[in-house]
């Protein structure tokens, strides 16, 4: 699968507010349910989002059971220096997506 | 229309088919036989006593699903379909006869009906494995359901 | 189809059934009737606002992230050829703008009938020497939302000629046939009772127009045979495998009734 798709603006006027998207594929299994015969199913969820921009951390997000799953999450940032924006997810069971995007800031 | 025809055929007692219903006979393996008088069955099934609360769960919950095509605001739920009628005092509109021939059988009155036959078995297709040679109610269930449908008026 | 629209100006059902039973005892191949819903209305405008607005943003829409996928797998080699599909497609963009909508279709080779799903595990039979994907994998999913993705926009019209006629036919005799212990057909809330609410949900015309949808109460995508298999479900009937002759047949069938509508793929449904 696919596991993450991510938007940000190819271009940039220094001191714009510009929207970020990040949508990551994920079944975000609760922990709460159980099969029909009785057994849990373990929990299976991303568990943090960070978004880094020229290697400084600009977002980070706990996530939770019961938020959704394949979550979308939109926000914003200002457009500083051209470089690099990192999206990184971690999760249960190793779970470890990234992308990058660059951006070019004039 | 031609996929109905299969589902018109009737064991019928004393070998004659009464198809303005006057008074006939439904046998079926596993399910008691009844009297269907004009459009009525007027005895209870297997002669069991329903009852009216147990009804309820039963036109709410997984078994009978009315409310998937049925309103009936008396029951307070949230969520209700519109493809049936309302039932909405039903129970002032209807005998408990009337009703229970329309919960056991409603092609009996209109073969055209998209109601399913909660007390039927033959002249169905294609039934799923783990629901064949049963019907979708049991007489208790169905007794109940008319008790609870009397209710509403 | 102009015959077709001639023939579609009687609504009343039970002519409209009669007419079909004389086509089938004769085995004659005019073109066939218009059912009543036409043109077709698509299942989107059913749906509640947050939905449309979720199919509508590509971003919003989880369904992308299958095209996505796809995507990636159009350009990967596969099988003992070694050929990935843009080897000998090229550009997807171009290559297979306009295709999904005249899918399923009659094979010109073998006579089968072969749907998006059925054509692309040709292809890989064929021309890369590939492993069929199993029908509802991530990958069969992925490459089929990413081809009919291509085809978004373009009127589904799917023929059918002398060739598929057959399908057709088995097709419509499968929306009008009563089934399970429900004891209900297609036709009973798609056409029948469309706009009515069957608890919560508007029930729709049941066009296959958005597939691989992403369904929410899947959280996943799904293919439209998966779809069909929750409502034999639903009406408590046997239920065919996914891919199998029957599904194929009905599939054709709801594409002609669909005939029109624009390829959403890929939808959201609830």
């Amino acid at each position: 699968m696919a596991e993450a798709i991510v938007s940000v603006p190819a271009t940039a006027r220094r001191g714009e507010i510009i929207e970020l998207k990040a949508l990551v594929r994920h079944p975000m299994e609760t922990g709460f349910r159980y099969t029909q015969r009785g057994e849990r199913v373990p929990r299976n969820i991303v568990t943090q989002f960070v978004c880094s921009y020229d290697g400084a951390e600009i977002l980070r997000a706990t996530l939770h059971p019961a938020i959704t799953a394949n979550p979308l999450l939109v926000f914003n940032a200002v457009a500083t220096v051209s470089g690099e924006i990192e999206f990184r997810w971690t999760g249960d069971n190793g779970f470890s997506v990234s992308e990058i995007a660059t951006i070019v800031v004039n | 229309m031609a996929f109905m025809m299969g589902s018109r055929k009737r064991a019928v007692a004393g070998g004659v088919m009464l198809l303005s219903a006057a008074a006939c006979a439904t046998v079926s393996d596993n399910l008691v036989p009844y009297q269907i008088s004009g459009d009525e069955i007027r005895a209870p099934l297997a002669a069991l006593a329903g009852d009216a609360a147990r009804g309820r769960d039963v036109l709410m919950g997984r078994d009978g699903n009315c409310l998937l095509c049925h309103a009936v605001p008396e029951t307070g739920a949230r969520f209700m379909g519109n493809l049936g009628p309302p039932l909405s005092g039903v129970g002032a509109r209807l005998s408990a006869g009337q009703l229970r021939l329309r919960i056991v059988d409603p092609g009996r009155l209109n073969a055209e009906s998209i109601m399913p036959s909660y007390y039927r078995m033959e002249g169905l297709a294609r039934v799923a494995g783990v629901w064949q040679g049963k019907p979708v109610l049991t007489a208790q269930q169905i007794e109940d359901t008319v008790a609870y449908l009397q209710t509403l008026r | 189809m102009p015959a077709a629209t001639r023939l579609g100006m009687v609504p009343d059902l039970g002519r409209w059934s009669a007419a079909l039973s004389t086509i089938l005892l004769l085995g004659a191949a005019p073109a066939p009737e218009t059912p009543p819903h036409h043109p077709a209305k698509s299942g989107i405008d059913y749906a509640s606002d947050d939905v449309r607005r979720m199919q509508a943003d590509d971003f919003a829409n989880p369904g992308m992230l299958w095209v996505a996928q796809g995507g990636k797998r159009w350009q990967e080699p596969a099988g003992n050829s070694g050929k990935s599909c843009a080897a000998c497609h090229g550009d997807a963009a171009k290559a297979m703008k306009g295709v999904a909508a005249r899918y399923p279709g009659v094979d010109a080779a073998t006579s089968e009938l072969l749907n998006l799903e059925g054509r692309i595990n040709r292809c890989r039979k064929d021309q890369q020497a590939a492993e069929p994907l199993a029908y509802e994998s991530e990958d069969l999913l992925a490459l089929t939302a990413y081809v009919a993705h291509q085809s978004r926009g373009q009127p589904l019209q799917v023929s059918v000629d002398a060739a598929a006629r057959p399908y057709f036919a088995r097709g419509r005799e499968i929306y009008y046939r009563r089934q399970g212990q429900m004891n209900l057909a297609c036709t009973h809330c798609h056409e029948q009772n469309v706009g009515r609410k069957l608890l919560a949900d508007t029930i729709s015309e049941g066009h296959g127009n958005a597939y691989p949808i992403y369904r929410l109460e899947w959280q996943s995508a799904g293919s439209l045979h998966r779809r069909l298999r929750a409502c034999y479900f639903g009406v408590r009937a046997e239920m065919p495998a996914a891919g199998s002759a029957e599904l194929l047949d009905l599939e054709l069938y709801l594409a002609w009734r669909a005939r029109g509508l624009p390829v959403e793929t890929p939808g959201v449904r609830r």
